[in-house]
């Protein structure tokens, strides 16, 4: 049996109860540590479950799946996958080759950001497609999400805007060595997300997105004990200093049209400056909101 | 002694109308050192006596030895041209001071790298061609270069003493074989001509073509002839030019001019050149040769040339020597010869702005390099670096075409890859000193302006062969130089002691970057490998290196040959790569190039740095292409240059411009190790059918795209019947004909193909002309040495990458065979990695 464990946002202890049942019953466990990264160090894990814990990178799910799959026949198998195993796409992959296999398999839950990110304030009911952003370089500026944001805003909705994460890329000049020498780990900043967003908005220039008009709340570490959330335009995002909004990693949501005043509320507790972002909510949005009084 | 100083050649770099930046170029052996030397010796900075047997700018103790050529070497200097000659200066000039910046360059084949540095930095040719060898290879070669370079040229047909003394023609004979060996070089001109430089062809009666002996330092044009007779018949020197060369005959007893060969009685009249010009030459060697000093010493005091009593004594060849160089100086004939005819800075610019410049015609660099403005931004080619006594430190030697370049304020340092408004390749420094090259010698000078030619202290560790220097923010780069030799022929070097691995790593840059051709790197399996032009410039440049770069004692290879992986048909069926997440796919096929497509890339008429609309204009036009696939060309490659690419015949495909970046990177990798022996690959087109990919930009990034780019043209190369290309050098052997036999054997046993064998007319001399595999060149020159008794002397320029025979995929084949070798070499796998490995099922 190969079991696809969901670990939740942040630490050893987010894992489901039955979750937990299927680690402890599986001879192997593997965690996949690329899409995005789990808040604690490995040997947290491995003390918590009392069990060796085998670190599988990009290399490893993409290249050597059929190792995984190999034990997986004869024994259980555990795959760790942060947050929700199937919130990530890449994992459908391994799903499938193992169907190919007559492996049995079995999907066990957890909170992914998809979900966690209601905790802004905003509602689940409300947000359209998710797009991510990555790292621009002086010739590949990727900017086909601007046309989701673009769909998204036309109905109204919310968008989480998930930002890029590299650990362990190569060079191009190293992966034709074939060396395994990877790049620093990178994770993209708030500060970094709007001006990439701004910049896309100027060459696009279909007014989905302004400066001192769109609200946005950046989010750091959702779910764990340091998480943090600050919303204002995004001008005034991009104004703070990146100690404001917390550690990586960082999720932005941009928001919609179809802002509820409860929304404005409850989310008005992390306002950087809470006259204007009621102020941007009634002017700009139409929100019916009582004035401060 | 030397009769010029600094000063004074500072004063002239103010004046740009009377700057020559000159080159002298020739085949190998046909005298343009020893030519150099009378110019060097006019100019005072050797003894007259030793100019010929001197060879100043042959700096290097091997050159000495070899008596060739190498390195080309510069040198300025001073001339002062007769006041009544000013007027036949067609082109705007102050005064009759000039200054001559000469630069000899290497004659041998593999050294042709280094007269493509030479004519970058010159507006004007010396065409150096033996009389008796007449027009060869590499005087095609460099000829062909200069003209592309849009430089112009005046032809000296040298070594005339040889067919006097030697081979004792008559004078008619010699007249024929003058006009021969003009009429040759005439045809390569205007086979290149270039609307802009005009018509360059060279005739002897508009004083653009010289006759002499760099040996015996005498030389002459008809000016020197027309201005002794203009006086005589009361003419016109024009008039007289005219009538010294040709169908031109002078009959003595109507004394009348006439253009018919025979009088009214029908009897055979002279030839006004024989009589006039030749005779007088034929008689002071008979003369001198039959010990007839009497009329030799009568001779000479009708000609007006007066001898010391000590010169007097000498007998023979010696006297001959000293005689004809009174009579006929060749310093200044010659000297003449290209302050008349050859190109000021400030006019030569105008018209070379366009073929020189990569930015726009019309932004202030290209302005001040049109007007030559030393007070315009500075605008400076670096063509060649040169060793400084200081070990491992280098001059950059180069050419100011705009602009003045002094120490001290910092300049813009663009390597060849700089892209205006980018960081890349670019280094903002100072100048520590600029010095005027001479020969062996320099001279520091404090700043120097548009038009000259210059060598920079202290920035040749920004630079790694060649670049531009400016001032101007905006400033492109000058073009790029393109070499005619490739460096095909390849060597692994390892040291003899472990110990002394850093000094090699350190010597081979240092290799790469005196020498403009030559490359070194290191390959997959960690060999430090070093390519030249041929088997005599690795030899030179393995010396350098063991002897001087590195300094240490050296272990060296075989060598071996590069080759190119291509393929021979469309693939048969579209090659399906997946990406590692397997959410992106990519389908391709791969076709092979028309040969001509890749011969123009690699010439250079197309190139990736055109304007896409443009090019795609001219590969409609030219070369039969869909005008929409050749807009859709993403990319060159290896190197984002070379001669395969990468199309995209996708229709209507999501986020495609995301993942171009990434596939092109991918290509770059595949072209630069092909499929079957990881060599670059030639000739080969990519199609990029589709693509599925995935919504979210950060599911198809780099880590995903690259790899199956690579992956994907491998399969498409698979599945089109690889091949492969070898190097092929056309070979051009002189000999007499005893030595044919010997000839035909040896390249027999070479896999050569013998193209042409002609005798040259007037001599017992043939030409055999045969292509050659490099891969079988080696030791060639000793083993034809060997088979004709040392008779034959070849030069072997690389001239084609020939499809060789067979398929690596065939089991058992030579083919097989030779790519099984080269991937033990680099330490892969023996055998080409199967289809499956790269292509991947629906």
């Amino acid at each position: 049996m190969l079991y696809v464990v969901g670990l939740g946002l942040s630490d050893e202890k987010d894992i489901t109860v039955r979750g937990l049942e299927a680690v402890k019953a599986s001879s192997k466990i593997y965690l996949e540590a690329y899409t995005s990264i789990l808040l604690v160090p490995k040997e947290r894990l491995e003390e918590f479950y009392g069990k060796p814990v085998i670190i599988a990178d990009r290399e490893m799910i993409e290249l050597e799946s059929d190792e995984i799959l190999k034990n997986a026949a004869v024994e259980d198998v555990s795959l760790l996958v942060v947050g929700d195993p199937l919130g990530a796409t890449t994992h459908t992959d391994m799903l499938l080759r193992a169907r190919s296999l007559n492996i049995p398999t079995r999907v066990i839950h957890n909170a992914s950001i998809m979900n966690a990110i209601g905790a802004c304030g905003l509602q689940l009911y409300n947000f359209g497609q998710a797009v991510s952003l990555v790292f621009f370089t002086d010739s590949w500026k990727p900017d086909s999400f601007y046309d989701r944001l673009k769909e998204n805003s036309d109905l109204g909705m919310h968008t989480l805007v998930l930002l890029d994460i590299k650990v362990k890329e190569q060079t191009v000049e190293n992966m034709m060595k074939g060396n395994k020498i990877f790049e620093p780990p990178r994770y993209m900043s708030i500060n970094t997300a709007v001006s990439q967003l701004l910049e896309v908005e100027e060459t696009r220039n279909a007014g989905v997105l302004a400066g001192d008009r769109t609200l946005a709340i950046a989010m750091s570490r959702v779910g764990s004990d340091e998480q943090k959330f600050v919303c204002g335009t995004l001008e005034e995002l991009s104004a703070q200093s990146q100690e404001t909004f917390g550690n990586p990693l960082h999720s932005l949501v941009i928001v919609g049209r179809r802002l509820h005043h409860l929304e404005v509320e409850y989310a008005e507790q992390f306002a950087i400056d809470k006259p204007n972002w009621r102020k941007v909510a009634k002017t700009v949005y139409g929100c019916s909101l009582e004035d401060e009084s | 002694m030397v009769n010029f100083t600094v000063d004074q050649i500072r004063q002239l770099m103010d004046r740009p109308t009377n700057i020559r930046n000159m080159s002298v170029i020739a085949h190998v052996d046909h005298g343009k050192s020893t030519l150099t030397d009378s110019l060097v010796s006019k100019a005072g900075i050797i003894a007259s006596a030793k100019a010929g047997d001197m060879r100043f700018t042959d700096t290097r103790e091997d050159e000495k030895e070899r008596g060739i050529t190498i390195k080309s070497t510069a040198i300025s200097m001073y001339f002062e041209v007769d006041k009544e000659e000013v007027s036949a200066i067609k082109q705007k000039t102050e005064g009759s001071e000039f200054l001559i910046n000469l630069i000899d360059s290497p004659g041998h084949v593999d050294f042709s790298s280094e007269v493509t540095a030479a004519l970058r930095v010159t507006d004007g040719a010396l065409v150096v061609v033996d009389c008796i060898e007449g027009v060869c290879v590499q005087t095609e070669t460099v000829l062909r270069q200069a003209l592309t370079e849009r430089i112009k040229p005046v032809v000296i047909i040298n070594k005339v003493d040889r067919a006097l003394l030697e081979l004792q023609v008559g004078k008619e004979d010699l007249f024929q074989s003058f006009s021969r060996t003009i009429e040759s070089v005439n045809v390569i001109i205007a086979t290149y001509h270039d609307a802009a430089l005009g018509d360059v062809q060279v005739y002897p009666d508009k004083g653009t073509v010289a006759f002499g002996s760099g040996l015996h330092g005498w030389c002459f044009t008809l000016r020197q002839f027309a201005a002794r007779y203009a006086k005589k018949f009361g003419a016109d020197k024009q008039k007289m030019m005219d009538r010294l060369w040709g169908d031109n005959y002078f009959n003595p007893a109507t004394k009348k001019w006439t253009t018919k060969s025979n009088d009214t009685d029908g009897k055979p009249l002279e030839r006004a050149f024989n009589m006039f010009v030749l005779d007088p030459i034929f008689k002071i060697f008979e003369a001198v040769m039959n010990f007839k000093k009497e009329s030799v010493f009568g001779m000479l005091e009708k000609l007006d040339v007066k001898l010391l009593q000590e010169e007097k004594e000498l007998d023979g060849k010696a006297l001959l020597k000293v005689v004809m160089r009174k009579f006929l100086p060749a310093g200044d004939s010659l000297l003449e010869m290209i302050v008349i005819n050859l190109p000021s800075p400030a006019t030569a610019q105008k018209y070379r702005v366009e073929t020189l410049y990569e930015g726009p015609m019309d932004d202030e660099s290209a302005i001040a390099i049109r007007d030559c403005d030393a007070n315009g931004p500075l605008v400076l080619y670096i063509s060649k670096m040169v060793p400084t006594s200081d070990k491992g430190r280098f001059y950059a030697f180069g050419r100011i075409f705009a602009g003045t370049v002094r120490a001290g304020p910092k300049y813009r340092i663009q390597g060849p890859n700089y892209i205006p408004g980018k960081k890349e390749d670019l280094f903002v420094k100072a100048v520590q000193r600029t010095v005027l090259m001479m020969g062996r010698y320099i001279e520091p000078i404090e700043d120097c302006p548009a038009g000259n030619i210059i060598g920079l202290v202290g920035i040749d560790q920004f630079l790694l062969k060649s670049g531009t220097i400016t001032s101007s923010e905006t400033a492109h780069n000058m073009k790029v130089m393109k070499f005619s030799v490739s460096p095909v022929v390849q060597v692994a070097v390892e040291v003899k002691n472990a110990a002394d691995l850093p000094k090699l790593v350190e010597g081979l840059k240092r290799l790469s970057k005196s020498d403009p051709c030559v490359q070194a790197w290191i390959n997959e399996s960690g060999e430090h490998i070093v390519a030249g032009a041929g088997e005599l410039h690795l030899e030179i440049c393995l010396k350098d290196l063991e002897e001087d770069h590195a300094g240490v004692p050296l272990k060296k290879s075989d060598p071996v040959v590069g080759y190119r992986e291509t393929v021979k048909a469309e693939s048969t069926i579209v090659a399906l790569s997946k990406s590692q997440n397997k959410h992106n796919r990519l389908f391709m096929k791969a076709m092979p190039l028309e040969e001509e497509v890749s011969l123009a890339i690699e010439s250079n008429k197309i190139s990736a740095r055109d304007d896409f609309k443009i090019r795609a204009r001219i590969m409609a036009d030219e070369y039969g292409w869909d005008v929409t696939d050749a807009r859709k060309i993403w990319c060159f490659g290896p190197e984002t240059t070379g001669p395969n690419l990468l199309v995209d015949v996708t229709k209507g495909v999501q986020y495609l411009n995301e993942i171009k970046d990434s596939c092109v990177a991918g290509f770059q990798w595949a072209t630069k190790e092909g499929v079957c022996a990881e060599e670059n690959m030639r000739g080969v087109r990519f199609n990029i059918l589709d693509v599925t990919l995935h919504t979210d930009a950060i599911h198809r990034g780099g880590g995903q795209i690259i790899p199956t780019t690579r992956r994907v043209c491998y399969a498409a190369c698979l599945l089109a019947t690889p091949g492969l290309q070898e190097p092929v050098f056309l070979a051009e052997i002189q000999c007499p004909e005893d030595a044919i036999g010997g000839i035909y054997s040896c390249l027999n046993k070479r896999r050569g193909q013998v193209n042409s064998e002609e005798q040259r007319p007037g001599t017992p001399m043939f030409t055999v002309k045969a292509y050659l595999p490099v891969a079988e060149s080696f030791g060639f020159t000793a083993a034809l040495r060997q088979a004709t008794g040392g008779q034959a002397f070849p030069q072997c320029v690389f001239d084609h990458w020939s499809l060789m025979n067979g398929s690596p995929l065939e089991k058992g084949s030579k083919l097989e065979e030779l790519v099984t070798g080269i991937r033990t070499r680099k330490g892969l796998k023996p055998e080409i990695p199967s289809l499956d490995t790269y292509y991947d099922k629906l």
